[in-house]
């Protein structure tokens, strides 16, 4: 599961917060690159607390490098199309018919530095954040066990159907089957290698069915954990603080747009 | 909530990961046959025929999050709602016999594409500024320049040109499937045993 998703272990202070606290963090970096009215201050934020956070978790190159390879492919794709297709007056220079506008690139820029900040925020949770001990944190706190379930055992069987893809892949490609060429005979391919991926997966499931419930997974009442999480009246202070925070912003910037 | 409740058993709960997992692996086998598809939502629909419209749209939520989980598309949760809808969707077709022929079954697909469309299309231009960091950004520009459209109006456009076809096969694919599944196991799902 380790190598799967973005976590990474680690001994640092922010690993060991607990789970809902790392949430609340979070949370309120990602309320606050939307509602933040300035990008400036979400690039504050970003630089000044998300940054150094991650370098207290021991991570803030992965976490840099993570955060340039998901803003590259938008970026791309923001400056030409708002640039060009955006609303704006100020015209930078023409190519043709098309016209390059500066308020268009400066949209472009606030919408960078609010996709950085918002989708940095989620991925520095998952980065220091087990996701097990995540679930278990919020089952904890009444939500519903099974959904816990759900995605850890999506997490842990994930790599095993990616190589059970692959061997499909290569089975049928020892067989003749072409994944090149045209695209109407690489469509045509697809069905020989998504039907015995799903079938097979889906005829087991039965047996796995009755191996939970010969264990009492449906058993209603409490349950004891092998890891019980440690918590801190800080970190409990710390999270009504984040949440408060949470509500102010979303509260101001819902005045901000209802009086013009 | 007995509906819910009904729906939750333990056989359920053991699918879902099976099927987010579908989900993810077709989703990235497009990728390896080099298709113009997303094909990300076979597992979602195969659910919501299967068992019903609150496990498709669970299938949907929790795709969703292994997608930004994982880090292989972290952008994936902001479209949570609208893999939820296509569940829902699905299950909808499913419960009025549409998913039992082909012709019926493509025409949902195109139907569930195009509301998916829809639904996408303001989520990409208000939230990330008319783009997704994909491919299909091409498309977008070239609606936009062609057409003179606005971000929004593009992003529509480009949806409503890559979805239905995309959701059309998803849904023959699920069609397919379901005529080859042992018929025990179906029963064993809609609380037929």
């Amino acid at each position: 599961m380790t190598s799967l998703t973005l976590f990474r272990p680690g001994k640092s202070g922010l690993h060991r917060l607990h789970p809902l606290t790392k949430l609340s963090i979070s949370g309120f970096c990602l309320i606050a690159s939307i509602t933040l009215p300035d990008p400036w201050m979400v690039a504050g934020l970003y630089f000044f607390l998300m940054v150094p956070l991650a370098a207290w978790g021991g991570m803030a190159r992965r976490f840099l490098i993570a955060c340039v390879q998901f803003i590259g492919p938008f970026m791309l794709s923001l400056f030409p199309i708002q640039g060009f297709f955006g609303r704006g007056t100020t015209i930078l220079f023409e190519i043709g018919r098309f016209s390059l506008k500066q308020e268009g690139l400066l949209l472009a820029a606030d919408y960078t530095v609010r996709i950085l900040a918002g989708l940095g925020a989620a991925m520095l949770l998952m980065f220091v954040t087990r996701p097990d001990h995540l679930m278990q944190a919020l089952s904890e706190r009444g939500f519903p066990r099974s959904l816990g379930y759900i995605v850890v055992t999506t997490l842990q069987i994930l790599p095993r159907f990616q190589e059970k893809t692959q061997m499909i892949l290569n089975a049928q490609r020892a067989r003749g089957l072409e994944t090149e060429g045209h695209l109407l005979h690489r469509a045509r391919r697809l069905l020989p290698l998504v039907g015995p991926l799903i079938m097979g997966s889906i005829i087991d499931i039965d047996e796995r069915a009755i191996a939970l419930e010969a264990r009492l997974f449906n058993h209603p009442g409490p349950k004891t954990s092998l890891h019980p999480l440690v918590d801190s009246r800080a970190q409990r202070i710390t999270r009504s603080t984040l949440s408060g925070l949470i509500v102010l912003l979303v509260l101001w910037r819902l005045l901000g747009w209802l009086s013009p | 909530m007995d509906k819910l409740k009904q729906e939750f058993t333990t056989l359920t709960l053991v699918l879902i990961p099976v099927a987010v997992a579908i989900n993810l692996a077709v989703g990235q086998l497009v990728i390896a046959l080099k298709l113009p598809l997303y094909l990300d939502s076979i597992g979602t629909v195969l659910v919501a025929a299967l068992v019903g419209p609150w496990s498709g749209a669970l299938t949907g939520v929790i795709s969703s999050v292994i997608w930004t989980a994982t880090g292989w598309f972290p952008q994936a949760i902001a479209w949570v709602g609208v893999a939820a809808v296509i569940g829902i969707l699905a299950a909808a077709f499913k419960q009025g016999g549409w998913l039992d022929g082909p012709v019926k079954a493509g025409a949902s697909g195109l139907i569930t594409g195009i509301v998916a469309a829809f639904l996408s299309a303001p989520i990409a231009a208000y939230v990330f500024g008319g783009v997704t960091g994909t491919g299909t950004d091409v498309l977008v520009a070239a609606f936009s320049g062609t057409f003179g459209l606005d971000i929004l109006g593009a992003n529509m456009a480009q949806g409503v040109v890559s979805d239905p076809i995309d959701k059309l096969v998803t849904f023959l694919i699920v069609w397919a499937l379901l005529r080859s599944l042992p018929v025990r196991l179906q029963a064993r799902f809609s609380g037929e045993e």
